[in-house]
């Protein structure tokens, strides 16, 4: 079973048939987005689109603003300029310039999954609870129909065994596939992960990218911060390089790794070459 | 309120502190041997400590130094109040006091007790010169904080008529008919004495947080 | 001995005694754990003058002895137009005491939180009351629940001083009793024996929260 049949955010099924207009307008829509925090410009007018179906892999050293550009998305940093939409809507403010009520906000955000670096299950909740918390209690989903995914999905990721563990007692590894299952409990358009592989232990890295990899190849939009730049080059669809809070570059990854236009990117490229090679890559 | 009234509080302070200091001189002592007694296993007296000091630790001390005053005369022993607030005081005191010593005889390294055996310490030689000074280090945190709660409970004396801060203060209030200012005088007294040990204790646990950190 | 059969047909008295002891002590325990509650984002608000008075009257309360705050509320706010029946005061100064303890407790336990889950939490789309429902406050009372049960045992013995406000709690009955029927070792003996069953019994549901917290550890 793939994430297509589960997600009902991937409408195209049948990819010789012109796309209704409906699938042309982006997922991700970033326009002038400004981030400040004291008197650091954290993100310096960042535009960014992400079409349905794409793997964007956001690129840079550390203190570029990645992670910062992410969690402006979902609103979780507030941008002090700019526009996100998602789908066609704006987030966190809305028509009118009006900031969205915690309800308008909250229910949008349901429509983005969110993987992160340090994992945040939810330590009270076993783990079949913790996939099921949100769809059940946010999005009011019947409990049943709800149970039904969640299994599905943990066992799509591999964890069909520790539905009633807590998470504790997971390693790394396990913990991150839980909350990539979390995640896409809630079909989200859209997904976005946090550098969800530098918390872990290189020989847990590679369940984690697998699993992402075959996400990304059965069509989920996905926006992921990562220094795993093995993963960058084979699933990526877009590579996008920052550094100091501006896009420097961005291409396909062919481009990006084989021939990077920009000074800065080669720079970051031969830091990343001359060291070991990226840990955990399986095949 | 007059000057001799503040005076009256005062020297019901001075009650206060040593009785205080009494208790704790006393107490303390007597909470490290019981935590001993529990640490080293002592087989019938071990477990009398488990119970003596779950039972202290669970009684409301104006409960118990009201059994003490009352009681103690029908068992033969006629107690003065300063005697019975004495007793209970100590009683109260040693069994929240063998708990804090306990923790830290508990958490003593391991190690530390091995690396004493292998040098060729002897059993006393090794409590007195490894074991003890740290367990004392230890547990100043805790002990400071059982002083500012022995302090915080010292009016209970009154009820058995001992003439501390709060009896000298509720006398002269029903005296004057003007209970909240001697209150307010007695709060006075009390505030600084906690307040120095509060404070202390969170200076001995910051010290400890720094030493100990990796 | 012949102590305890008298203290056995006084048992309406020191029962009904047992009774208010349980009642002041529970609500005693919840009031100020609410109350504490509301409290603590005060201490820890980035608002410098509220968090300040928040933290003023933490330290009040720590340096200030029960039983004169007992006398306090009782005997000395009538002066200025507050008068409490000897029930009210009761509850009103073990509530005032405690909640500063309470937020003092949850603000520790709520340092020592991660972050991570409650951004989660945002992120999945829960906010306001649900989100501190279902997302905050389960683990925040799994790792509080031992010290807030160590605050429940010292609101148990807190009550006893509410005797010399003449509040017909189980000291009191005990005093009652040794009074007038000259037994005083039997009848406080009781009483302590049944204060040691209250806190046995807290410090069993202490011990079984201390179990569903380990087990989510």
């Amino acid at each position: 079973m793939s994430v297509a049949d589960l997600s009902t955010a991937n409408t195209a099924q049948d990819p010789s048939a012109p796309p209704p207009l409906a699938a042309t307008r982006p997922v991700l829509s970033i326009a002038g987005l400004v981030k400040r925090f004291g008197a650091h410009t954290v993100l310096d007018g960042i535009d960014l689109q992400v079409e349905r179906g794409e793997t964007v892999c956001l690129l840079g050293p550390s203190g570029s603003g990645k992670s910062t550009l992410l969690r402006c998305i979902n609103w979780l940093e507030v941008p002090d300029a700019g526009r996100v939409l998602l789908e066609g809507e704006t987030i966190g403010v809305s028509t009118g310039g009006v900031v969205m009520g915690d309800g308008q906000l909250s229910r949008m955000r349901t429509r983005i999954g969110m993987v992160f670096q340090h994992f945040a299950l939810w330590p009270h909740l076993t783990v079949l609870q913790n996939v099921m918390e949100a769809p059940v209690h946010v999005q009011r989903r019947s409990v049943d129909e709800v149970r039904e995914e969640a299994r599905a999905l943990l066992e799509r990721v591999g964890l069909s065994a520790k539905h009633d563990a807590f998470p504790a007692h997971l390693s790394g590894g396990q913990k991150q596939r839980v909350g990539i299952a979390r995640a896409l409990a809630m079909k989200p358009s859209l997904m976005l992960f946090d550098e969800p592989t530098s918390a872990l232990d290189p020989e847990l890295v590679g369940e984690v990218l697998t699993v992402m990899r075959d996400l990304a190849r059965d069509g989920l939009t996905m926006v992921v911060v990562t220094h795993e730049m093995s993963f960058a080059r084979d699933v990526a669809d877009r590579v996008v390089f920052m550094d100091a809070g501006a896009i420097v570059e961005t291409g396909a990854p062919e481009e990006f790794f084989g021939a990077p236009r920009t000074e800065r990117a080669r720079q970051f490229l031969l830091r990343y070459s001359n060291g070991a090679a990226t840990p955990g890559e399986t095949r | 309120m007059s000057f001799a009234d503040v005076l009256a509080i005062l020297s019901g302070a001075l009650t206060t502190i040593w009785m205080s200091a009494a208790g704790i001189a006393i107490g303390m002592p007597i909470g490290l041997g019981l935590a001993l007694i529990r640490w080293a296993r002592v087989p019938i007296a071990g477990p009398l400590v488990i119970t003596y000091v779950s039972l202290l630790r669970a009684t409301p001390l104006v409960t118990l130094v009201l059994l003490v005053f009352f009681a103690m005369p029908q068992l033969g022993v006629t107690l003065e109040p300063i005697q019975a607030g004495l007793l209970s005081l100590v009683l109260n005191t040693s069994a929240f006091n063998c708990e804090v010593w306990r923790a830290s005889l508990l958490s003593f390294p391991k190690d530390q007790m091995e690396a004493a055996k292998s040098v060729g310490m002897g059993r006393v030689l090794r409590f007195r010169r490894i074991v003890l000074p740290q367990v004392v280090r230890a547990s100043l945190p805790g002990l400071v904080n059982e002083m500012s709660l022995l302090v915080k409970t010292t009016p209970v004396l009154a009820v058995v008529g001992v003439v501390e801060v709060t009896r000298a203060a509720v006398r002269i209030g029903a005296e004057t008919y003007e209970p909240l200012p001697p209150f307010f005088v007695a709060l006075a007294v009390y505030l600084p004495i906690v307040f120095v040990l509060v404070s202390t204790q969170r200076r001995l646990e910051r010290r400890m947080a720094r030493s100990t950190a990796p | 001995m012949n102590g305890f059969a008298i203290v056995w047909s006084e048992r309406a008295l020191m029962l009904s005694g047992l009774a208010n002891t349980v009642v002041l002590s529970l609500l005693g325990t919840l009031a100020s754990l609410l109350l504490g509650a509301l409290l603590t984002p005060v201490l820890v608000s980035r608002r410098r003058a509220p968090a300040f008075v928040a933290l003023r009257f933490v330290d009040l309360m720590r340096c200030t002895p029960f039983l004169l705050l007992a006398y306090i509320v009782y005997y000395g706010l009538p002066s200025i137009g507050l008068r409490f029946d000897n029930w009210g005061a009761g509850l009103f100064a073990l509530v005032l005491y405690n909640s500063a303890y309470m937020a003092e407790i949850l603000r520790g336990a709520w340092m020592a939180q991660p972050r991570e889950p409650i951004e989660a939490g945002l992120a999945f789309g829960y906010s306001g009351l649900r989100l501190f429902r279902r997302i905050v406050l389960p683990p925040l009372l799994l790792a509080a629940g031992p010290v807030i049960g160590n605050q429940t045992i010292q609101i148990i013995k807190d009550s006893a001083f509410l005797t010399i406000i003449a509040l017909p709690e189980l000291t009191h009955a005990a005093s009652s009793i040794q009074s007038r029927r000259y037994i005083p070792f039997a009848a406080f003996i009781v009483a302590v024996f049944l204060y040691w069953g209250l806190c046995l019994l807290v410090e069993a549901a202490v011990a079984f929260g201390k179990r569903l917290a380990e087990a989510r550890q």
